[in-house]
């Protein structure tokens, strides 16, 4: 575990945000875990990523906060233009300008927070295939370590590959099926649908299982 | 006591590159096929994986993945009038071990020597006349041509999947690729990687000097490939750890992610890694072989009987396991005569510093071993060498592969060695300096050459292959004659200060500078003055065949692995279409 997985978090604070409206939501981002006030852009955020950007399983809105300000906004870019398919995405990034889109970028950035706990534990094998993916690969399927791109533990490295750390696993493996399906495609050089079309269900279930696992790397 | 095994149809000494590609061939073809390989087997999964493959302290300083020199180094002199010694610790030239061979560690710059070099006596002479070279310089015709070999290059970067631009389809010249190249078939499998900012910096500069920038080809690849046998290759990532490291992301094209995996499924093949070959049994007649003895990682000796005897070895390896079995006549360097040992050559290697104001960030370990931009406007025979008194060149380019901490730390001449005043010119300009390679071709000559030393023995009590080498007077003009001209290049880039550093002898192996050894098992026409026959069989003992580049009469202006791969698919055709349907010589002599 990553000594940075409590960082930032002040217990008690966000739990509270889950249920309501974006609406009513809007002040409540406590200054005590933000380092700069809510941009007005992220204020639809909230309603599904929550108030500090932790995520919500329910809806499949992946903890957002920490990831870097690069990988949120070109995030944004790509589902206005539709490299990364996604229709709720899709409206709320072409509703956004430019700068709005930086700024939220910016604010996700600086949040920190844990991770949702993720689902059941897997079973042993299930855990030990997942761990095995993501710090070694796996030679038969030709598929390198995750984390050679993602980072030592899944926190992210540079700022193009996300942490997957802490991040729920129903997200990570939509997103693997989205690679495979090509309704996600915008990344470099095709590497995700690379990796993601030589992994099967269970694979998929494993190691999206270990890195939510983890619990948060805040960065 | 020696153990001996069942006879095979084939040994092959040797599970690099040529090594996995012949055997493929040959066991694909039906015939039993048993690989030595005298280091370990390693895959890209768990053996090259991340953080570990990114140790430069064990990888780059210490040399993982090279041969061991604690048990098989090679001993050194300038010459003959000199005593060898062991190269304790690889510098100058770095000669891989383990299976996938020295392709594991490579940087993935995959060239084709041009139609002129293969031909290099006769059109060095048809253009500049009789006595234009110092008469100890022994280049000579490599005794296959250019369009021969065309298919098998061909073959050769579709099986990588290089990334890359034509400049020369079938005689039309394609723009963005390189006009100085000699015809090829059809456009590399894939687009070129993308250029790097030093790279937009010398392609402007060359083109507003006239010159014709072309991106350097690369067998890292730019997009997702799969290969006419299968295999799947990723994109690569730029993480700046190609040669001396091996690839992490199926990106790079090796033994490992293009060809092994469907020869090792091949029930007619059997690897056997551990394995050091000591050497090549020959019959009574010692016109014939009749396998190999080797000694296993228990130290057990067996003797493998195959009916053909393959060594595809490093370079070096090769001419040593000549020397070692008595194949061939060995040279001498004061008569002149014998063949084995003979035209060692290597690679002129120079290098040209620009150094920039700190607004021009340059962000030198966002790279790849071979994304960079070069021109070949002074490489081979591209440019008229009349009263210049040399021939050959080299390929200049912002090719940089790396930034990696340890190694990488361009300072201009004068900064002190050590202390703040380095440490103070490394912070300045680590980030805005551009270095250019210079990859000068290397003519053979008399006094150049390898043999077995007289004193130094390897761990399993056989003779050191001793090196004997100096660069030619021929070379050390040549490169101060090319190093000018990319001063200029870097000059029109708009750098503050431009050095040059011509290489100048004497050649030393404490220094890095290229791991392209080459000759020693020369081909040719003649037997002479060639060791193998141009389909690479032994012209002494024909059922031997000796591929690597040891086979090269003299070494060109660009990195040899493309041309290697042609050879290879060359020499697998001859073997399965001429040989193995009538084993026999296959030149008459």
């Amino acid at each position: 575990m990553s000594p940075n997985n409590t960082r930032g978090w002040k217990s008690g604070v966000g739990l509270v945000i889950f249920a309501a409206a974006y609406v009513a939501q809007a002040p409540l981002a406590d200054a005590a875990d933000t380092k700069s006030a809510v941009p007005p852009g992220a204020v639809p955020c909230q309603a599904c990523h929550g108030g500090h950007g932790e995520g919500r399983t329910a809806v499949n809105a992946p903890r957002i906060a920490g990831q870097t300000a690069h990988y949120i906004e070109k995030q944004l870019r790509d589902f206005a233009s539709g490299t990364r398919e996604n229709l709720v995405m899709g409206g709320i990034a072409k509703s956004l300008s430019d700068a709005d889109r930086a700024k939220v970028a910016a604010y996700y950035a600086s949040l920190s927070v844990p991770g949702v706990a993720g689902g059941a534990r897997p079973s042993a094998a299930l855990a030990a295939r997942g761990h095995e993916l993501a710090v070694q690969g796996a030679e038969a399927r030709r598929v390198q370590a995750c984390n050679n791109c993602h980072g030592p533990e899944g926190g992210g490295a540079g700022l193009s590959a996300p942490y997957l750390a802490g991040q729920m696993a129903s997200y990570l493996a939509s997103q693997l099926k989205s690679w495979q399906q090509g309704t996600r495609r915008n990344d470099a050089g095709n590497l995700m649908a690379s990796v993601a079309t030589r992994l099967d269900d269970t694979d998929i279930a494993a190691v999206t299982a270990y890195y939510a696992g983890l619990g948060a790397a805040a960065p | 006591m020696v153990q001996r095994l069942k006879e095979v149809d084939v040994v092959v000494i040797g599970v690099g590159m040529v090594g996995s590609i012949l055997s493929k061939e040959l066991a694909a073809a039906g015939y039993k096929v048993v690989g030595l390989e005298r280091g370990q087997a390693r895959f890209t999964v768990p053996e090259f994986q991340s953080p570990a493959i990114h140790d430069e302290l064990r990888f780059d300083v210490r040399k993982a993945l090279m041969q061991d020199n604690t048990r098989e180094p090679v001993t050194f002199r300038n010459n003959s009038s000199q005593t060898a010694l062991p190269v304790r610790r690889w510098e100058s030239f770095l000669p891989g071990t383990g299976l996938g061979g020295s392709m594991v560690h490579w940087n993935g710059q995959t060239y084709r020597f041009q139609a002129n070099d293969f031909e290099l006596a006769t059109r060095t002479r048809e253009r500049y006349g009789k006595g234009f070279l110092d008469p100890d310089i022994t280049i000579q015709d490599w005794g296959v041509t250019y369009e021969e070999l065309e298919p098998h290059f061909d073959r050769f970067e579709y099986l990588l999947g290089t990334s890359g631009k034509a400049g020369n389809i079938k005689g039309q010249i394609m723009p963005g690729g390189d006009p100085h190249e000699s015809p090829r078939a059809r456009e590399y499998p894939t687009p070129p990687m993308k250029e790097h900012f030093q790279g937009a910096l010398f392609r402007k500069a060359a083109i507003s000097l006239g010159y014709h920038p072309f991106p350097q080809p690369s067998s890292n690849l730019s997009q997702p490939y799969t290969n006419p046998e299968g295999m799947k290759l990723n994109t690569c990532v730029f993480c700046g750890f190609c040669e001396r490291y091996a690839c992490e992301h199926y990106a790079k094209s090796t033994p490992q992610t293009v060809i092994l995996p469907v020869l090792l499924a091949n029930q007619n093949f059997e690897l056997r890694t551990g394995c050091q070959v000591q050497r090549i049994n020959l019959d009574s007649t010692r016109k014939r072989a009749t396998g190999v003895n080797y000694i296993d990682a228990a130290g057990r000796e067996f003797e493998q009987p195959a009916a053909l005897v393959i060594t595809s070895s490093f370079a070096i390896n090769n001419v040593r396991m000549l020397l070692l079995s008595g194949i061939g006549k060995p040279y001498d360097p004061g008569t002149g005569k014998g063949v084995v040992g003979r035209n060692y050559a290597y690679q002129t290697m120079s290098t040209v510093a620009s150094f920039f104001d700190q607004d021009v960030i340059i962000n030198p370990f966002m790279a790849s071993g071979a994304s960079g931009t070069l021109i070949n406007d002074f490489a081979g025979d591209n440019f008229d060498h009349a009263g210049l008194g040399f021939i050959g060149g080299a390929f200049i380019g912002a090719v940089n592969t790396n930034g990696r901490p340890i190694q990488y730390h361009p300072v201009p001449p004068g900064t002190p060695a050590w202390g703040k005043g380095w440490k103070d010119a490394v912070l300045k300009h680590y980030n805005h300096t551009v270095m250019f390679s210079l990859h000068g071709s290397s003519v053979s000559q008399r006094q150049n050459y390898l043999d077995l030393d007289p004193t130094y023995r390897d761990a399993w009590g056989q003779p050191l292959l001793r090196m004997t080498f100096d660069f030619p007077p021929n070379d050390l003009k040549m490169a101060a004659y090319v190093t000018a001209k990319a001063v200029e290049i870097g000059k029109a880039m708009g750098a503050k200060q431009v050095n040059g550093s011509p290489r100048k002898g004497p050649y030393t192996t404490q220094q890095y500078q290229t791991t392209h050894n080459t000759g020693g098992t020369v081909m040719g026409k003649d037997p002479s003055t060639s060791v193998v026959n141009r389909y690479l069989q032994c012209w002494d003992v024909p059922n031997v065949f000796v591929i690597g580049a040891s086979n090269y009469p003299q070494n060109a202006s660009w990195n040899p692995t493309g041309t290697l791969g042609a050879l290879t698919y060359w020499a697998a055709d001859a073997l399965k279409n001429k040989y193995l349907k009538n084993p026999g010589q296959l030149v008459p002599t």
